[in-house]
């Protein structure tokens, strides 16, 4: 295992304690949108009659759902939210971090848990319902089409298809053979790449005739018909040179 | 910013920010409250992600080209699994696991597996405080739950689902391991040592496991495990182990010991055999294992009877998976004679392994029962002469330690019996015998009557007549008139009229069978002689 990477224990041995807080995703959503300088809100931590009471606001413009600026019609996301605090529960909580430059180093550790609820009100429940409606949406949708589709016929073979096909053949024309020499080399250099070939990706690289191609290739080369590379052409081993990783191959003509 | 409270549920606040431009990606390391994981004690932590899937996942392409490689392989590869709707999926980096090692070479290790699904519903924020008093947050990428790994040997998955099978039986777990390393041990060693203290092993558990409790699930075994393991328990941990090791080696042997017997004594119906003599296991014991030689290793004497005796040699001969190893350990327990030894390379021969075809067995069983006479009553009968009244004493409240005894006095009446027909000390066959008693459910009833007592030597070392004599004569008349199985000829010449003691009766018995050499038949699956005059 390469890369092993050495652990940055500042933030353990500092013994930071962070706070490990469950965020609605509407409100996770909201502060993506802030501004670069990433205000989102407030906290206050009070202390009421021995109990800690942790209580988070939101900023105003952060709370509108659409784009900001846009605040009428839209339902607001609500604004206040108390934290309810857990202890950690046993549980040793670090948080570790991960930098591009793949640097890991431990921040800190976990000493209190915390849930951001939503003050229930009306506003948010009309934020749920939206919620609601949109992930019961299923994601395919059958509809019915008024007209019946008409372009798909029943064609012997599909006529679009084929009049390409046809333009393409006319276009490229017979393969005409070539001289031996330069298929020679064609060849050769695809047997430089890879050591199996099928007799018709031969036919596509080289663009010869079939009979052509087959002619020359049993002359410099073997047809395998079992084992591994089933049907496929190689070369033979006289004009062949393969060395474990590299391409060298020494051809030796004719 | 912080603003005090006045008032009496003093409130501070403090600003929450969301920092944009985070290159540094938060993870959770979640440890089990049970590991009792204190990151400050950390001195220094290595981690890095755990690739060891890779190799199932992404097979490599060792050659993209030139030799070996095919053109367009890889797409016709992927078509075919398209095909087939094999969807391979991806080896993804940011989902290994992580693999953290603390304190370096000597410190822990921690598996972190990536918990899934942690962000889909909700997000995780970890809110730090700034040192203005500022609250920064920061959104969870990815929670991993850190495992500590095992630094001890464990067990494979094979071992550890035949431990499974046999966890009712198993009361000591120590051993489970150390038989373990015994085995890998062995494995290294040479074919002598193996075959002097192993090759009971070996022959106990055939594969090599050590006589463990492998063969058998004996109360006998369970108890003397418990023993053990209730005299450690009261020790340390760490020399509970070490104790553990000693005693789960002599006790391995001495298990093999008491499993020889124990197989014979379970089979043994009544316990019948309790109280016999042992004398077989005297020489290689001492040898190796405290003086205990218990009746361990021997119900399966002559006393038994011609049957048992006889049954108990094919039994063990065919539980034996490895011939040599039994000859091996016959030659060194015993010294026995050599025709015994003969004879049961010949039934090995003849009958092969564990399923030998029943005539063999009853070709040779009566031979090797007479064969098997002869032997233990030289033993004895020498015992005996040697001994004298000294051991005597000591002999009924031991009937273990004075095998040898016995033995020798039984040894001397032999002697004066047979002269010429001794050779050399052959393999010993009694623990064989005890095997062969114990696995071969053998139609021959075991046991004659005379036979459960212990013999107390009376130092008589030849026959005494009363009213039936045991000879040659009698025998013959009895066999020409009826064929008769050992069983009831022994009857025709109680204890009580020959004055003999049953041992010396089957000895003698044996003898005189020997010398007339009648025929056998087979009649409702026992052995019958029979002389036709």
């Amino acid at each position: 295992m390469s890369d092993k990477t050495e652990v940055n224990l500042t933030g353990v041995k500092q013994s930071k304690g962070v706070w490990l807080v469950k965020v609605p995703k509407y409100l996770s959503q909201q502060w993506d949108k802030a501004t670069d300088k990433g205000e989102v809100g407030k906290i206050t931590i009070g202390k009421k009659k021995d109990k800690t009471e942790v209580c988070f606001s939101l900023n105003a413009e952060l709370s509108a759902l659409g784009t900001v600026g846009e605040k009428d019609g839209t339902p607001q996301v609500p604004r206040d939210h108390p934290f309810t605090m857990h202890s950690v529960g046993g549980r040793t909580m670090a948080v570790f971090s991960q930098s591009d430059t793949d640097e890991i180093s431990l921040e800190g550790m976990v000493v209190h848990r915390a849930e951001c609820r939503p003050v229930v009100n009306d506003n948010y429940m009309k934020l749920k319902k939206l919620q609601i409606e949109e992930s019961t949406k299923p994601q395919r949708l059958s509809q019915q089409l008024e007209r019946a589709v008409t372009t798909v016929f029943k064609p012997v073979a599909n006529h679009d298809f084929n009049v390409e096909y046809e333009k393409k053949k006319r276009s490229e024309g017979k393969m005409v053979r070539a001289e031996r020499q330069v298929v020679l080399d064609m060849l050769f250099s695809a047997f430089e790449k890879h050591q199996y070939y099928n007799i018709k990706d031969l036919v596509d690289i080289t663009r010869q005739p079939v009979t052509y191609l087959k002619e020359i290739m049993r002359e410099i080369g073997t047809y395998n018909s079992k084992g591994a590379h089933k049907s496929t052409w190689e070369l033979r081993p006289e004009y062949r040179h393969y060395q474990s990783a590299e391409e060298e191959e020494e051809m030796q003509t004719t | 910013m912080t603003s005090l409270g006045s008032s009496s549920s003093s409130a501070t606040e403090y600003t929450v920010r969301v920092p944009k431009n985070t290159s540094k990606k938060y993870n959770i390391m979640a440890f089990n409250a049970g590991d009792r994981v204190s990151c400050s004690t950390w001195t220094q932590a290595r981690m890095e992600r755990d690739m060891s899937a890779r190799r199932i996942y992404g097979e490599e392409e060792t050659t993209e080209g030139a030799a070996g490689s095919e053109f367009g392989k890889k797409q016709r590869e992927e078509a075919r699994r398209k095909k087939f709707g094999i969807v391979t999926r991806e080896f993804k980096v940011e989902d290994q696991p992580w693999i953290l090692k603390v304190n370096g070479k000597a410190g822990k290790r921690f598996k972190g597996i990536k918990k899934g699904g942690v962000t889909e519903n909700a997000s995780y924020y970890i809110f730090t405080q700034c040192p203005d008093g500022a609250f920064e947050a920061f959104p969870v990428h990815g929670w991993y739950n850190f495992t500590p790994l095992a630094k001890h040997r464990t067990l494979t998955a094979e071992e550890a689902e035949e431990e499974w099978g046999r966890r009712n039986k198993v009361v000591n777990h120590f051993s489970i391991m150390l038989q373990r390393r015994l085995r890998e041990q062995e494995r290294g060693e040479d074919e002598e040592d193996e075959a002097d203290k192993s090759g009971k092993k070996k022959k106990k558990g055939g594969s090599g496991r050590g006589g463990d409790l492998r063969i058998h699930d004996l109360d006998d075994d369970l108890e003397m495990s418990s023993d053990d393991s209730d005299s450690s328990a009261g020790e340390d941990g760490d020399s509970k182990s070490k104790v553990k090791k000693d005693t789960g080696k002599g006790k391995a042997k001495k298990k093999k010991k008491k499993s020889n017997e124990s197989e014979a004594l379970e089979d043994s119906d009544d316990g019948d055999y309790e109280g016999l003599e042992v004398d077989y296991m005297s020489d290689e014991s001492s040898s190796d294992e405290e003086p205990e030689k218990g009746k361990p290793t021997k119900g399966e004497d002559l006393p038994k009877g011609i049957d048992e005796a006889s049954e108990s040699e094919e039994e063990s001969e065919e539980e034996k998976q490895n011939d040599e190893e039994a000859k091996e350990e016959e030659e060194e327990e015993e010294g026995k004679k050599t025709p015994v030894q003969m004879e049961k390379k010949k039934k090995k021969d003849s009958s092969g392994e564990s399923d030998s075809s029943d005539d063999s067995d009853i070709e040779g069983e009566t031979a090797s029962a007479l064969f098997m006479k002869k032997r233990t009553p030289p033993k004895r009968g020498g015992g005996r002469g040697s001994a004298g009244s000294s051991r005597t004493g000591s002999r009924p409240g031991t009937p273990s330690i004075d095998s040898a005894s016995t033995s020798n006095t039984l040894r001397a009446a032999a002697s004066k019996l047979e002269q010429g027909k001794r050779q050399t000390q052959g393999p010993g066959t009694d623990s064989p015998a005890a095997k062969r008693l114990k696995m071969e459910p053998s139609s021959q009833s075991p046991v004659p009557s005379g036979k459960s007592t212990p013999q107390p030597p009376s130092g008589k070392s030849t026959p005494s007549s009363s009213d039936v004599q045991l000879t040659e004569e009698a025998v013959r008349r009895y066999l020409i008139r009826k064929p008769m199985t050992t069983k009831d000829l022994l009857k025709k010449f109680q204890t009580k009229r020959t004055g003999l003691s049953s041992e010396q009766t089957v000895n003698v018995l044996a003898q005189i069978l020997k010398r007339l050499n009648p025929e056998r038949k087979n009649v409702n699956d026992k052995m019958h002689f029979y002389l036709t005059e």
